[in-house]
């Protein structure tokens, strides 16, 4: 590894991508669902990223910017669609036999359908808390939200979701 | 990873990491890199997108000045309503100049990449006086008898290669009118960090980039109003018109980021221009500008939309009316642009007021609209 503080725009681009991309993407997975629109989402916060290097010039600070743009444009996108999903229990499988994968597949589609179903701000904090573990304090500076609130989203995100994927299950 | 105490904390991080378990994103490293490079080159040309958007409006040129600007809001397509709607034809002039040579319409760079790293010639229908200055457009906000409407001014400036477009805007957010009957809205320390402009659609789309260090522009100020937050943004929709000469449509990002609102205004989608009607001053002095210092005879020259294309002018000193006219706008019910001479007045500070002609009387109705400059007129 380089010198990070000699990096320019392209490479800081190119060494983030590495480290960071697939973990970004799946992140606004959680926040849109939908893994095309979260690509874009990221790949949108490179971009913008590298236009911003000049005045971030530090990996860790890089990386903030780059989280807090997914987060704000993954907001944005669903703003954008208008509608917000609404939670629709999954139906009984049909099929007790259906193996392992099914299931599994299954599974992960009722949780990402419940996390659609929350508030923007529970789903957030619940996806940067749980998800990409960051403390109480990073997360309220980056939603600019105080601790309370973030304790708040985060409890009451849980709740929802325990309960959302219990009647699932 | 992290230590949950609660065990429903740790069934969620389970379950979240398990629901993007099996995400894995093709390799998109080259389509970024492709993008940053376009970035890089689009910023770069920005100037000749403003050039070529500048070629649509070649009546600027017809009517025989050069100073960047239409009106928004008219038929800019270059129908001779649309003519005068730059100052034109105000002899003896401070602001216009010139017309420069007519650059063919075949000569703007914007879709020539080869030539971005060239230095920007002098587009057609741009002002380039003598020392590299020229003539912006810039809207500010004003008070009239209807409420706060949009006053347009032209404003020297030394471009020194910036593109007319984010440098009309910085001026817009940033810089105090010349009459002090005007002003912008936008929250002090406002910063017009950088504008995209992208030409390639069906509308020029034009990113504008602002920062301010002391306040979300996202959220409208508590002493700002919501009808002066929506005019402080057709206050940038126009100006950026204006300098472009075409219309365009405008998205925002505000500190880095795409703003769904600006000053607490929906910019969710792109704004276009409101209705001039609702947002327009109905009468412009545009020359002599504020503070003038000139000798008679000299021609007024600006824009109105009166009842009956009536307009009326004085030239007063105190409560004393010195001189006083009338004259008629080219055409009434729609900005129009109006000219009258003043051939003989003495020497003197003076009050130039235009109004037009209010057929109510000023008993009911919207009441008269005014426009107002301090001249001083010389010996």
């Amino acid at each position: 590894m380089t010198d990070s503080r000699a990096w320019d725009a392209d490479h800081a681009v190119e060494e983030l991508y590495a480290a960071h991309y697939r973990r970004l993407v799946r992140l606004s997975v959680l926040l849109v669902h939908d893994v095309g629109t979260a690509e874009e989402v990221v790949q949108d916060a490179f971009v913008a990223m590298h236009g911003k290097w000049r005045g971030l010039r530090d990996p860790d600070r890089a990386l903030a910017y780059l989280r807090q743009s997914v987060v704000n444009r993954s907001r944005s996108v669903l703003r954008h669609r208008g509608v917000q999903a609404r939670y629709v229990p999954p139906s009984q499988p049909d099929h007790p036999s259906a193996d392992e994968d099914v299931l599994a597949a299954e599974r992960r589609t009722h949780v990402l359908e419940a996390l659609r179903s929350l508030p923007d701000r529970q789903r957030e904090v619940l996806a940067l808390r749980y998800y990409l573990d960051l403390s109480e304090a990073q997360i309220a500076e980056m939603l600019g939200i105080s601790r309370g609130a973030v304790k708040s989203h985060a409890s009451r995100g849980v709740h929802a979701l325990r309960s959302l994927v219990k009647d699932a299950s | 990873m992290t230590d949950y105490r609660d065990p429903d904390d740790e069934r969620v991080h389970d379950l979240l990491h398990d629901a993007v378990r099996d995400i894995d994103p093709p390799d998109r490293l080259d389509s970024i890199r492709a993008r940053t490079r376009v970035r890089s080159i689009r910023r770069r040309r920005t100037w000749f997108l403003g050039a070529g958007a500048a070629v649509v409006a070649t009546a600027a040129t017809v009517a025989g000045v050069a100073v960047v600007g239409g009106l928004p809001g008219t038929d800019q397509a270059g129908g001779p309503g649309f003519a005068g709607g730059t100052p034109g034809g105000a002899a003896g002039s401070t602001l216009t100049t010139p017309a420069a040579p007519s650059g063919s319409p075949t000569e703007p760079a914007a879709t020539d990449a080869s030539s971005t790293a060239a230095t920007p010639s002098s587009p057609t229908a741009t002002a380039e006086a003598e020392g590299g200055t020229q003539a912006l457009p810039v809207y500010y906000v004003g008070e009239t008898s209807y409420g706060l409407r949009l006053f347009r001014e032209f404003h020297r400036t030394q471009l020194d290669g910036q593109d007319p477009v984010s440098a009309a805007l910085t001026q817009a957010v940033s810089t105090t009118p010349d009459d002090g009957d005007y002003r912008t809205d936008w929250p002090e320390g406002t910063r017009v960090e950088e504008v995209d402009v992208d030409g390639s659609g069906a509308h020029t789309m034009v990113t504008v980039h602002l920062a301010n260090d002391g306040v979300d522009l996202r959220q409208r100020p508590e002493q700002m109003s919501r009808d002066q937050a929506r005019l402080a943004l057709q206050q940038l929709v126009y100006t950026a018109e204006a300098a472009a000469q075409s219309q365009l449509r405008m998205s925002f990002v505000v500190d880095g980021e795409p703003a769904d609102s600006v000053l607490g205004v929906d910019t969710s989608r792109p704004l276009k221009e409101a209705d001039q009607v609702d947002v327009v001053a109905l009468v412009w002095i545009i020359d002599p500008p504020e503070g003038a210092r000139l000798s008679a005879p000299f021609t007024v020259s600006g824009l109105a939309n009166a009842f009956e294309a009536t307009v009326h002018w004085e030239l007063s000193q105190g409560d004393t009316v010195v001189k006083r006219g009338t004259t008629t706008a080219e055409q009434a019910f729609v900005m129009a642009p109006y000219e009258f001479t003043v051939k003989s007045v003495p020497p003197g500070d003076y009050t130039l007021t235009v109004t037009d002609d209010d057929p109510t009387g000023g008993t009911e109705g919207p009441g008269v609209s005014v426009d107002t400059k301090s001249i001083t007129v010389l010996p």
